[in-house]
């Protein structure tokens, strides 16, 4: 990291001149990279301010007193953020400033939120969501720190771009095995182990896969995107080409049918087209996309009695015979009681009745949040989201190669994806599915899987910044 | 607690949210409205420059007025105006490279610029900009060049949506 000349023979001579450079270079590293950093740390304390408030207001709201333990594991967690701020200052000093305090942001909103779940359902300890998300949390901040202290160089990524490709499928797999996976509300996505910790290696293949998709793209996308016929204006790609999106398209209709996730499907198939779309810019490529999805959709709603009962949840919510069937749509429309109840600005925290929505605290944090901050704080946090998927793709955008690029797009769609899914599904806009609204739903697997991808962006986009040109090697 | 407090809590927290969201929007204002922060960079760097006036208009005079000074003795390259305004490249003996490509001396990454758009070459005693047959053009003193022309010192070459020029 340091930009210090080696010393040459010719500064002996002049020890003035060196002891000049020296002191610029010194002033240039901490000037420009504390400026970002300290823009952090103040939307840092900004963020906390924010996250202590919605403690409290949850506690005054349901409790009618406030109660020192939360807020004391909150300010811990607080501690641990700054300690990340820390490590941002000495290892990637040019990471973006924003990332960060948005998704200290969300995840404090989303902890306050089960918080008061819990208190609805009267839970503590070890029992209650809060608690576990705290520590979970904490775990996930750890990963951030290691993530950026350790990937000094994301180039590393892009050598191992099968590997990643295996531990994804891996990952996949590994609930499908008997006596590791676990099978929960009809979806074989968890592994325990031991009976204690239960977690969705799911969430951790995704990001594996946006690094091997990333990596697969980069090394293929000239025989992708330069050949073919050209149709109604677009150019379509050969038949044999069609190998790869065909491979994802088959994973992506095995998960749907073996582990019984429509939403995970989604994910991981839309992370592959619009990174293949990012990779050849060939609108034909979503199109083929689009296509092969919604017909596999099809064909499964009509197939799989599970999904076409997501179906007729979504399109006949409100049909008094759905509502009351097992697996019907009961869930669903408390949820939207739930929005409709907040209105515009909401019952307040700790004052609604979110805890009635049957998983209020993971699938339905969304519709917690909106009855209990109405459409003016569920739209603050859209607008969250939005900041934090825009700096991705700018990320993107500036990136120094196609990895890179691709990489933090991909990265950044899937968060855009998974809000679109979950906040789609849970206001009625697509089926819903069982996907984790980022950093804010209850969740372990997920929360740590969100925080790495958020680690990989800073750590990315320090690549981006780093001031100065780069003076060519004098060959 | 009273309704009331509770009423006031509530709208107060919807507030501090969305002053958040602004917060955030607020500090990356100068990449949201790039343009007009960059152009308060480009007038204090152009500040120290003689004429700062004739760069602006797009003259016609190929002759700069510091024209007679000779770029031998330049010693930096100086971004006055793009994304990376402000930065400086120390000029050696050898040729910088400008291109989109990450193995270019001056590396830019914009819509405008080619993957090897133009190179400076130190040739005799003056450097020289060379197009290398660039989509969009090379510009020095707003005149797009077709051979490899000497650079003044103090005249802007524009390359993309930057613009840089030599000094002392």
């Amino acid at each position: 990291m340091s930009v210090d000349t080696p010393a040459r023979p010719g500064d002996e001579a002049s020890p003035e001149f060196r002891v000049e450079t020296g002191v610029l270079a010194t002033m240039r590293r901490i000037q420009r990279p504390s400026r970002l950093r300290n823009r952090e740390l103040l939307l840092l304390l900004f963020a906390f301010v924010v996250n202590g408030a919605a403690m409290v207001l949850v506690q005054l709201g349901a409790i009618g007193e406030v109660q020192p333990g939360p807020l004391v594991a909150v300010a811990g967690l607080a501690v641990l953020v700054l300690v990340l701020h820390g490590g941002l200052r000495v290892w990637a000093p040019n990471a973006d400033p924003v990332l960060l305090p948005v998704a200290v942001a969300l995840n404090g909103i989303g902890i306050a939120e089960i918080y008061r779940i819990d208190i609805a359902e009267k839970l503590t300890g070890w029992g209650a969501a809060s608690t576990r998300q705290i520590v979970w949390s904490a775990i996930a901040m750890v990963a951030a720190v290691l993530v950026v202290a350790l990937l000094k160089n994301y180039r590393v990524l892009h050598r191992y771009t099968y590997v990643f490709g295996f531990i994804a499928v891996v990952m996949l797999l590994l609930p499908l095995i008997p006596g590791l996976g676990l099978n929960v509300n009809g979806a074989r996505v968890w592994i325990s182990i031991g009976g204690v910790l239960s977690f969705q290696p799911g969430e951790v293949a995704k990001i594996a896969l946006a690094i091997f998709f990333a990596g697969y793209l980069v090394r293929t996308r000239e025989s992708l995107s330069m050949v073919g016929k050209t149709f109604l204006g677009m150019r379509f790609p050969r038949l044999r080409d069609l190998g790869p999106i065909l491979v994802i398209w088959l994973l992506s209709m095995a998960v749907i049918v073996f582990q019984r996730d429509l939403g995970t499907a989604l994910l991981y198939f839309g992370m592959f087209v619009i990174m293949l779309y990012m990779a050849t810019g060939r609108t034909s490529w979503v199109l083929i996309g689009m296509t092969l999805f919604v017909g596999g959709a099809v064909v499964a709603s009509q197939t799989l009695s599970y999904v076409n009962g997501r179906f007729r949840n979504w399109l006949d919510a409100f049909n008094p015979d759905q509502y009351e069937a097992w697996g019907g749509s009961h869930q669903l429309v408390q949820g939207i009681f739930g929005l409709a109840h907040g209105g515009l600005v909401g019952t307040g925290l700790g004052q609604g009745q979110p805890a009635i929505t049957p998983l209020a605290e993971s699938d339905y944090i969304f519709a917690s949040l909106g009855e209990e901050l109405g459409l003016a704080g569920v739209m603050a946090l859209l607008g969250l989201y939005l900041i934090i998927v825009a700096r991705g793709l700018s990320i993107g955008f500036t990136a120094q190669d196609d990895f890179m690029k691709l990489l933090a797009v991909g990265l950044s769609f899937t968060i855009a994806l998974q809000v679109f899914i979950m906040v789609g599904g849970v206001t009625r806009v697509i089926p819903l599915t069982g996907l984790t609204t980022p950093f804010l739903a209850a969740g372990g697997s997920s929360l740590v899987a969100n925080w790495i991808i958020v680690a990989l962006l800073l750590r990315l986009s320090d690549s981006v910044r780093k001031p100065g040109p780069m003076v060519g090697a004098a060959s | 607690m009273s309704t009331l407090t509770l009423l006031v809590m509530k709208i107060g927290f919807l507030v501090l949210l969305w002053f958040f969201v602004f917060a955030i929007v607020y500090s990356l204002r100068t990449e949201l409205f790039g343009l007009k922060a960059r152009k308060g960079q480009q007038a204090t760097a152009a500040a120290p420059a003689p004429a700062p006036a004739a760069k602006r208009k797009p003259s016609t005079a190929p002759q700069p007025p510091e024209g007679s000074a000779t770029s031998a003795t330049a010693s930096t390259l100086v971004i006055v105006a793009g994304t990376r305004a402000g930065e400086r490249i120390p000029l050696g003996r050898e040729p910088i490279t400008i291109g989109r490509s990450s193995d270019s001396t001056l590396v830019l990454k914009d819509d405008y610029t080619s993957t090897h758009h133009a190179r400076l070459v130190l040739w005799n005693d003056g450097w020289m900009i060379q197009d290398l047959d660039s989509t969009n053009g090379t510009f020095l003193n707003g005149k797009r060049i077709s051979s490899p022309t000497p650079v003044p010192l103090g005249v802007p070459v524009k390359v993309g949506a930057t613009s840089f020029e030599l000094r002392h």
